[in-house]
């Protein structure tokens, strides 16, 4: 009998290829043990497969469910998992899916935006820092001050408006007829504990708040938005990101978090 | 009438007489807000440790409700070593809740970073016994506290063993101080597909190791391999069939009142019907230690 680790590296590639027959001499039980080691072979797609299925049900909406499940048995071969939570297998899914129909240019857009729906929908959402809190420092240390923000908040920009299509799946309205047009969306996903919010945003105040959500200090954050609309008010930017709830905390890098 | 304990780090108890329910993430909330009469929780870390809103809950329901942990990811039969990201992940969140019993699988579901999301077989010999040792103590030392291994479902095995399953556990308890979660479902289930005796099995267990019993549903499929037989799929599915019912009571018998666990993990019903299953097992129970009971006062 060969060591441990050279039947488990057989048995694990017999799984996630499909092919038993390397391994065949291994196996041992019932009439038929190639049999009986399918029911693990089946049990490997079958199972990453709905848990994609339910980490897409918009995408399944979209494509149509028999396409969303070939494509997932097909991305637990090609892309078994490497975490032990299934929670965190698919993120590749999006650009897998999409690749196998390139005439669905906005599919990639539309399932990374579900991804993050997704994600966001099980934070949790922490206490929101005052505008008072914020001020308390003086507008110099501000600059140079980053934002910790809200754990359930994802940035993300496309060339597709695939938020309008996202946010009609959600609310069950599906329309007749719907033209997805192709125009750029920022896009501002805010979730915590199941509640949800889809919002577009001006693209320099995406600007700021991705920069920030990034982990740059507010200075550089404005600096960015600044590069796209020159008109861009920090003061005002950064008073409405707070009184949004958005921001949890505020650091100075040279002093660590103050607040 | 004999009495069995589990106790956590604080001294938190679980009733051996009053068995308990495998809180999936459907019931989560249902849970922390209705607080329903169960005497005490099952948890599956894995389902908690990416999803911090279902976290925030169970740190609701581990205040109100004895909880112990059954790691579906630790792979402790794997040859190529243990996850030890997955095991710190592991520990904090043990550390939160302080479970009354954590617990996992003599299976291996890990090889070269890959995560096959199943439950393998090993091959019973010196090799893995030696890996399976060494996992359950790195484990046990992580936690500081006992490790229960879970005997598998099986339907297949890998290579030649050189002894058997419980003989293997047997070993594994006298090497590690691990206790067992003898699941009773597992049992039968194994025994039917690779053709043995379950009481037999049961009784070949050291008993005293025996710290908690898993009861799960099975689904019997066509055996692909045996045209007109079956093979009995793990499922957790559906309700507990008759016969487990039946070695359930034999187990009791043999091994003393023990913290029982009803598992229900696909097409999950309502909580009231998980309830009404464990109180099934409570009945068996209660006809097993009364009978020991009358035994005890005729004599």
């Amino acid at each position: 009998m060969p060591p441990l680790a050279d039947v488990q590296a057989g048995v694990a590639r017999a799984l996630v290829m499909g092919d038993a027959e390397p391994i065949a001499a291994l196996l041992k039980g019932g009439a038929d043990a190639r049999a009986r080691f399918a029911i693990h072979q089946r049990h490997y797609v079958a199972s990453l497969a709905a848990a994609l299925r339910q980490k897409f049900p918009a995408t399944a909406w979209l494509v149509g469910e028999d396409t969303l499940l070939d494509a997932a048995r097909a991305y637990a071969r090609a892309h078994p998992p490497h975490r032990p939570c299934i929670a965190e297998y698919g993120e590749q899914f999006p650009a897998f899916l999409a690749d196998r129909f390139p005439a669905l240019p906005y599919l990639d857009a539309f399932m990374e935006l579900e991804w993050s729906v997704g994600r966001v929908s099980i934070a949790v959402g922490r206490p929101s820092l005052a505008w008072t809190a914020v001020v308390r420092g003086g507008s110099e240390s501000l600059l140079s001050a980053g934002l910790t923000m809200q754990p359930g908040l994802r940035y993300l920009r496309f060339a597709w408006r695939v938020d309008e299509l996202m946010t009609m799946y959600l609310r069950g309205a599906v329309a007749d007829r719907f033209v997805l047009r192709n125009e750029d969306a920022y896009i501002e996903v805010h979730g915590a504990r199941g509640a949800l919010s889809i919002d577009r945003i001006d693209p320099a105040t995406f600007a700021f708040r991705s920069a920030l959500s990034a982990g740059a200090s507010i200075g550089e954050a404005a600096s960015a938005a600044l590069d796209c609309d020159a008109a861009f008010d920090a003061g005002k930017a950064l008073r409405a990101t707070v009184d949004a709830g958005l921001v949890t905390g505020l650091s100075d890098p040279t002093k660590g978090r103050v607040s | 009438m004999r009495k069995a304990v589990a106790t956590n780090a604080v001294g938190s108890t679980l009733d051996a007489q009053r068995a308990g329910v495998g809180l999936r993430l459907p019931h989560l909330a249902e849970v922390a807000a209705a607080v329903p009469p169960v005497p005490w929780l099952e948890i599956h870390p894995e389902n908690f440790l990416a999803n911090p809103h279902a976290r925030e809950l169970l740190s609701e329901i581990a205040a109100r409700y004895p909880v112990s942990m059954h790691t579906v990811g630790l792979s402790i039969g794997s040859a190529d070593g243990l996850d030890l990201e997955h095991l710190t992940m592991i520990r904090r969140l043990a550390d939160e809740i302080d479970p009354v019993l954590v617990s996992g699988h003599l299976a291996w579901s890990m090889y070269g970073g890959v995560y096959l999301n199943d439950l393998l077989p090993l091959p019973y010999n010196d090799e893995t016994l030696r890996i399976v040792a060494a996992h359950v103590d790195r484990i046990q030392q992580a936690l500081g506290r006992p490790y229960l291994v879970e005997n598998p479902s099986c339907y297949v095995g890998l290579g030649r063993s050189r002894m058997g399953e419980a003989e293997f556990l047997t070993e594994l308890v006298h090497r590690t101080g691990c206790r067992l979660l003898c699941d009773v479902g597992n049992v039968f289930v194994s025994a039917s597909n690779m053709g043995y005796d379950p009481y037999a099995y049961i009784d070949a267990l050291p008993a005293h190791a025996v710290g908690e019993i898993h009861l799960g549903g099975f689904t019997p499929e066509p055996d692909d391999g045996a045209p007109g037989r079956e093979v009995l799929i793990d499922t957790h599915a559906k309700a507990i069939a008759e016969p487990v019912w039946e070695l359930l009571a034999h187990a009791l018998d043999r091994f003393g009142p023990r913290p029982t666990l009803l598992e229900w993990d696909n097409d999950i019903p309502p909580f009231a019907t998980l309830m009404a299953e464990a109180e099934r097992a409570n009945s068996v129970a209660a006809r097993v230690f009364g009978e020991v009971e009358q035994h005890a006062a005729a004599r």
